[in-house]
């Protein structure tokens, strides 16, 4: 093999470095010169090694054997469940891995864990394909080629020589020696990390993230003088005001924060909180409010400076919108009942000045809690990277070693900055722009692969286990760590029981914890810091000087992609953002009225300029957005995420350093699709069906029932019921619903749903079972938003059946409408005279195209040909699954659908509707309980509990 | 010529009077059997059976280029899953009426002038009703599985499902398909006798001498001949009745707005009555100079043809308006948006389309100078022949592309493999009607020898 960058000499050397690209391992073999006699040597060889190939090779830490015999637990047909937790920006939220055989099929959320009290989120729903992921890393990297471990392993102890050596100027060891990770709240890193710069006192750590919450962090340390953290628990508060807020949809905890708050919606079960949301662009939080409010980012500073002022100072309301006074009154009115909560876009003085106004309203120890930060090292500020940039440009840097972040994606400087270091390794589960920018790029284990811990949002530590052997080989981050102290590679779960020792000391505590995958006591302990004098001081932020001309930009990470981590996964690229319901894009979001101004409509391309920097993208017309305020979002555009996700949507990140005025201009005569699912702004007043019905608390107060249409009378003739001692049914609770989409991608990963792809979407054959329809109300400058999920109603007289010319689709007894793939036809007739549009069918081999590995399916659940109709099941293997536990048992049949089982406010319930017990038959009693469409006589299973707004009277609609 | 500008055109000759039984049978056997002067084969026959030949090729490729790649390669999506597909199909269907209506309805109805043109409406009905017959099966997402729909024994131990209108759809179709090729064929059959004994080449001797079934005019033959034609004639003319009306019931079975409608199957036998007569006359027109039939196709048939289409027009204009009617009348709002979308959305200028072509221009037959004018009376008939595919666009793809939610609401763009197949279909039935015009007497020459009578 000739050194690379030699210019190929022959057409077998070409061969061969292709071949070498494939297959790192040969690269020693094909370095040899070939004769005819080490040929056949080599084929013989290959000949034999056939068999020997099917063998498992084992792992360094484990002596994993094959499974020739079944492993004990092991029945075909049942999952294994085990707990692991999943982990993004450093806080864990725990869950459940469903495996089938062995393979990792699905991911519930672990009860156990306060981050997750059984949900997920959509990403941890993800998670599944990730680790399948076709285009992860399958070998180390040399510059961007191939090599192989000893030399990897080589370079790395040259690093650690090179750190070593004492320098002349008398410098620490490991001067120039940078370690860059993201949030850290693991124990067990953060003790590999003390390890490390305890042996390399020059060292530095840097802790980054793409997406920080170091506004937050830095606030608390101005209030509080000391790393804490805040414990919301939004189901104790009575009135709430989010503040451009992520409380509900991706703060630490937002899980639970989700399950609190919308447990205090449904003024059925509960008394109504009441929740304000002032907000540039709207949230998943602020759409959720009884009153949302559109303030500009200026006007947001002047709406916190007055807000402290009124409840800091006590001053008399002069200036401001006109609701502030009604809020703020409300806010004292439930003195120590009322939370005020802060995105992590404002400044630290914002964020202290929000603590103080928290404080003062007296909810300290009701509402929210100070504890002691999960953070690992939360003192170091961690919007280092900057810093490390400097550095690196200043040639203070020897060596650094980045530890799954991918910096030079996200910031543009980052990879010009890595060229001026000697030796650079990037740790990541896939060949991404950090890793192809660094020297060495080193094969990360995934997330389900290796041992580690991590904190969730209240301190609690999840365990993280391996659920399978690494798919494609790869390091863990500890060992990672370890192999640069020199020390002998450790089993990472030697080094996760050793962090361990005191709180786990039994192996059976051990297996405990394990199987519960949290470790009981662990959670923050609570601190009784007083706030500080000076908060109160720093409380009030100056209204800003100045409006800068032009629209403000805002960028902020894309929900499901995040800060482009999950780029290549196309369940995210395909899940419809709540909102725009957009796909596969990031169009720029502008508010409506800047829409007729420029005379933009959806899709229309732009030209967006800020300083020197400049793209072109098609913007998208968010209703709800404040004026003069457009809304980029990150995590697109990436160059190397895959062949998935690479070169998909604009890249932002450029933005977010540049400097100067926002331009925006339209680029002539240019127009592109973008693929929504949503088709039609959807203003309610144009929808003919009362679909998503709504009230007030006032209104429902005067008469309960009042959104239930007056009874029609009972059509006998042709009303059947099933009669079989179990009937199906769910109640969704439109209250509860916020429309975050992690019930779609549950549904999408347990039911084989195929991706469609861009193109495809653009024609309209997403194939989701399960859509989140969106509704809005009002002007579309500020209208009041509704979401409500749609899934086959499962109805009793199903127009679908009727008119299916060979019964591939009919009800069973116990009231499910069964879709028979294997009888099915596809005339699609069904999908034609379905009311609710919830059929779904397979133009083409969809399945059969997808990148994922069979294997990553789930058993249980047929896999749809190319032209057949498919549908919600009401996941009927696990109504099997069930039938067969309770037949065995003897007890009764408890099935949870896969968007119950994900769903973060529990807004979906499922069961026996003739079960007068059961929580589906008790929600579907509500007074607000209805159906939808029922002039279309279909008698759905599936009812909705219509959304009820807690107004307040003070403030005039 | 003289009665072409006649006055009194209603009265005027069914045949010529010059016709006789003799000469009757010389030309059109003449024609069949290529024989003679004017025998035939003329330039016209072979550039249209090259074009017809050109877009069947585009037919057949795009039906090939479907099987492998599926469905997905047409526009339809999930919330327009239907598009040219089913409405190809009931546009040919309903053209496929016209041959009926004449040829079955007005022999029961004894009306005299049905003789002239019976085996050209026939023959066009056969080969539209091929055409229709195709694309239920194209529009499968498994076609190979088609013959489900047939209640057969299996060893599934399943039967089609009866309630649906596909079934209904399924058996009216077999039934009329194989009811209007036997009642054209055994209509054909003295003919073909006749043809056999005229026959020179012995190809055409044993080609028209199995057909003819050994049809000989025995009085004992016609004696069984003549009630089993007029039987078959009660059948059919109920069936293109029915046929149509559950084609309606397609529609009008399903609970999307814009098709859930109890006036549908009248309203498609009004439709299918208004595009039978065009085809008719469509073919007529041209065909009367092309093949030299003037002494049995005149200008009186062209008038009562031109009456029937008015007729058949104010039919379809009342059901558009009752469509209007019932639903602002009606309760249901989603009836109202979906008419409203239909009125003034995306495919508005079809429904103004549909309205133009088939109840505006044709009202021009009213008068009788415009009905003898066959140039104009033409241009009508393809009006309503492209009006009355329009408005299946307008039925099949506005309803759906506005159901309840809004949140389906969809979008129908058809794909270059939907027009080529529209192609196909054409190029189908323009074959298969040539091929006939060329091989089989487009007269019923026993009928019409029966009403010439003894003319010497």
């Amino acid at each position: 093999m000739p050194p690379v960058g030699e210019a190929p000499r022959t057409a077998i050397e070409l061969s061969d470095r292709a071949l070498v690209r494939h297959f790192p391992q040969l690269e020693t073999v094909l370095s040899h010169t070939l004769d005819r006699r080490r040929m056949l040597k080599l084929l013989g060889l290959a000949l034999a090694s056939g068999g020997v190939a099917g063998c498992d090779p084992g792992t360094p830490d484990r002596g994993f054997v094959s499974a020739v015999r079944a492993a004990e637990g092991v029945v075909p047909g049942l999952p294994n469940i085990y707990a692991t937790a999943h982990v993004r920006d450093g806080y864990a939220e725990g869950i459940l891995v469903a495996h089938q055989m062995g393979r990792p099929i699905k991911i519930e959320g672990n009860p156990e864990h306060p981050s997750s009290l059984g949900a997920t989120d959509v990403m941890a729903q993800a998670l599944v394909y990730d680790f399948y992921d076709p285009d992860r890393a399958t070998g180390p990297l040399h510059k961007g080629m191939p090599t192989s471990w000893p030399d990897l392993a080589a370079a790395m102890q040259k690093m650690r020589a090179t750190a070593m050596t004492p320098r002349a100027d008398g410098t620490h060891a490991g001067e120039g020696l940078r370690i860059l990770t993201g949030t850290i709240t693991s124990p067990t890193l953060g003790r590999a990390i003390e390890q490390v710069l305890a042996a390399f006192p020059g060292a530095v750590w840097h802790g980054w993230d793409a997406i920080g919450r170091e506004n937050v962090t830095r606030g608390l340390g101005l209030a509080y003088g000391i790393p804490v953290s805040v414990i919301a628990d939004p189901g104790q508060a009575d009135v709430l005001l989010a503040l451009d807020s992520d409380l509900l949809d991706s703060a630490p905890g937002h899980l639970s924060h989700a399950r609190a708050f919308a447990a205090r919606r449904n003024p059925v079960n509960s008394t109504m909180n009441r929740l304000y949301a002032v907000e540039p662009t709207p949230s998943l939080t602020g759409v959720a409010a009884d009153h949302r409010f559109i303030a500009t980012p200026g006007m947001m500073n002047e709406v916190i400076g007055r807000l402290s002022a009124r409840l800091l100072q006590n001053e008399a309301p002069s200036g401001g919108p006109d609701w502030l006074a009604p809020v703020a009154a409300d806010l004292r009115a439930h003195h120590g009942r009322a939370f005020v909560h802060l995105g992590p876009d404002y400044p630290p003085e914002a964020q202290a000045a929000v603590l103080a106004m928290n404080e003062a309203l007296g909810g300290r120890g009701k509402v929210f809690s100070i504890a002691e930060s999960p953070l690992y090292q939360p003192a170091v500020p961690t919007s280092t990277l900057k810093a490390l940039m400097d550095d690196m440009e200043r040639g203070a840097v020897q060596a650094v070693l980045i530890l799954d972040v991918n910096p030079a994606s996200q910031s543009p400087r980052f990879a010009a900055a890595l060229k001026h270091v000697s030796t650079s390794i990037a740790l990541s589960d896939r060949p991404h722009e950090t890793a192809l920018a660094a020297q060495w790029h080193v094969p990360l284990a995934h997330a389900m692969e290796e041992w580690g811990d991590a904190r969730g949002h209240d301190g609690t530590v999840a365990l993280i286990q391996p659920q399978a052997m690494p798919l494609y080989g790869g390091m863990n981050a500890l060992s990672a760590l370890h192999a640069c102290l020199g020390q002998s590679l450790r089993p990472a779960m030697d080094l996760l029981r050793e962090t361990w020792r005191d709180q786990l000391p039994s192996p059976r505590d051990w297996h405990d914890a394990l199987a519960t995958g949290v470790i009981t006591g662990t959670a923050s302990r609570l601190v009784d810091v007083p706030l500080r004098q000076v908060a109160m001081r720093v409380a009030s932020p100056a209204p800003s000087p100045r409006t800068p001309p032009g629209p403000v930009l805002l960028l902020r990470p894309d929900p499901y992609l995040w800060d482009g981590r999950g780029a290549n996964n196309p369940w995210l690229q395909e899940l419809p953002r709540p909102l725009s319901k957009v796909v596969w894009d990031n169009p720029l979001l502008i508010p409506p009225d800047m829409a007729q101004a420029m005379n933009l409509r959806n899709g229309d391309r732009v030209i967006l300029t800020c300083g020197t920097t400049r793209t072109q993208l098609p913007v998208w017309i968010q209703p709800g957005q404040a004026t003069g305020c457009v809304v980029g979002l990150l995590g697109w555009g990436r160059r190397h995420a895959g062949e998935t996700g690479s070169n998909v949507g604009c890249d932002l990140y450029p933005f977010r350093e540049a400097e100067g005025f926002v331009r925006i201009e339209a680029a002539r005569g240019d127009s592109i699709s973008v693929p929504s699912t949503e088709h039609h702004a959807t203003l309610i007043d144009a929808t003919p069906s009362d679909v998503a019905r709504r009230g007030t608390l006032a209104q429902f107060h005067d008469r309960p029932d009042f959104l239930v249409e007056a009874p029609t009378p009972q059509d006998t003739l042709y009303r059947r019921e099933p009669d079989a001692p179990v009937a199906w049914g769910m109640s969704i609770d439109l209250n509860a619903c916020i429309g975050c989409n992690a019930c779609v991608t549950a549904c999408q990963v347990e039911n084989n749903i195929p991706v469609v792809g861009r193109d495809e979407v653009l024609r309209q054959r997403e194939m989701h079972w399960l859509r989140i329809d969106r509704f809005y109300e009002g002007t579309e400058h500020a209208p009041d938003t509704f979401f409500q999920p749609m899934l086959c109603m499962h109805c009793e007289q199903a127009p679908c059946e009727t008119v299916c010319p060979v019964g591939a689709t009919t009800h069973d007894s116990e009231g499910l409408n069964v879709m028979v793939y294997n009888r099915c036809i596809g005339t699609k007739f069904c999908s034609n005279n379905c009311p609710y549009k919830v059929r779904r069918f397979n133009y083409f081999a969809f399945a059969a195209t997808e990148s994922r590995p069979a294997i990553s399916r789930n058993p249980d659940v047929s896999v749809r040909a190319r032209g057949v109709m498919e549908k919600c099941t009401f996941c009927v293997q696990r109504i099997a699954q069930a039938r067969i536990a309770a037949d065995r048992d003897g007890t009764g049949e408890h099935v949870v659908t896969a968007c119950q089982a994900a769903c973060p406010t529990r807004a979906i319930s499922f069961g026996d509707i003739n079960d007068p017990n059961a929580e589906v038959t008790r929600r579907k009693a509500s007074p607000l309980t209805y159906a939808a469409l029922p002039e279309q006589g279909t008698h759905p299973r599936v009812t909705y509990e219509g959304r009820i707004l807690n107004r307040n009277p003070a403030i005039p609609s | 010529m003289t009665a072409e500008t006649g006055a009194k055109v209603e009265d005027g000759p069914l045949i010529f009077p010059t016709e006789t039984p003799h000469s009757l049978t010389e030309h059109i056997c003449a024609t069949t059997l290529h024989e003679g002067e004017d025998g035939w084969t003329p330039l016209w026959w072979w550039l249209g059976l090259g074009f017809a030949l050109s877009l069947l090729g585009m037919g057949v490729i795009s039906v090939a280029w479907l099987f492998y790649a599926g469905l997905g390669i047409w526009g339809i999506d999930w919330p327009v899953a239907w598009g040219f597909d089913i409405l190809n199909y009931v546009w040919w269907i309903a053209i496929a009426s016209g041959g009926t209506f004449i040829s079955a309805l007005f022999f029961v109805l004894r009306a005299p002038w049905r003789t002239s043109l019976n085996r050209l409406a026939e023959s066009l009905t056969l080969c539209a009703a091929l055409c229709a017959a195709i694309f239920p099966i194209l529009h499968l997402g498994r076609p190979r599985f088609f013959y489900w729909l047939f209640p057969y024994p299996n060893t599934m131990g399943l039967w089609a499902q009866f309630r649906s209108p596909l079934v209904w759809d399924f058996f009216a179709i077999l039934a009329y398909v194989l009811c209007s090729i036997v009642f054209w064929y055994f209509g054909v059959l003295p003919d073909l006798a006749i043809l056999r004994d005229r026959a020179q080449r012995r190809w055409q001797q044993v080609f028209y001498g199995v057909l003819a079934l050994g049809f000989r005019g025995s009085g004992r033959q016609w004696r069984h001949y003549q009630p089993v034609y007029g039987v078959m004639a009660a059948l059919m003319a109920p069936l293109v009745v029915s046929v149509h009306s559950i084609v309606g019931m397609d529609f009008a079975g399903g609970a999307t707005p814009g098709w859930h409608s109890t006036q549908f199957p009248p309203f498609f036998v009004f439709g299918a009555a208004l595009s039978g007569f065009a085809i008719v006359l469509l073919a007529v027109i041209p065909l009367r100079p092309a093949m030299g039939l003037q002494p049995y196709i005149t200008p009186r048939h062209i008038n009562i043809l031109g009456c029937l289409l008015l007729t058949s027009s104010l039919c379809v204009a009342y059901a558009y308006v009752m469509d209007v009617f019932s639903t602002y009348y009606g309760p249901d709002p989603a009836d109202r948006v979906m008419f409203a979308f239909r009125l003034h959305g995306l495919y508005a200028p079809i429904y103004w389309g549909t309205i133009m072509l088939n109840i505006v221009f044709p009202q021009l037959l009213w008068w009788r100078a415009i009905r003898l004018k066959q140039p104009v009376v033409w241009l009508i008939c393809l009006g309503v022949l492209i009006g009355m595919w329009l408005e299946r666009f307008q039925i099949i793809v506005t309803s759906l592309a506005r159901t309840q939610l809004p949140s389906a609401w969809g979008q129908y763009t058809p794909t270059v493999w939907e027009w080529s197949l529209l192609c196909g279909s054409i190029g189908l039935f323009l074959t298969t009607f040539l091929l006939l015009l060329r091989f089989m007497p487009m007269l019923a020459i026993a009928e019409m020898r029966s009403m010439l009578g003894n003319r010497p």
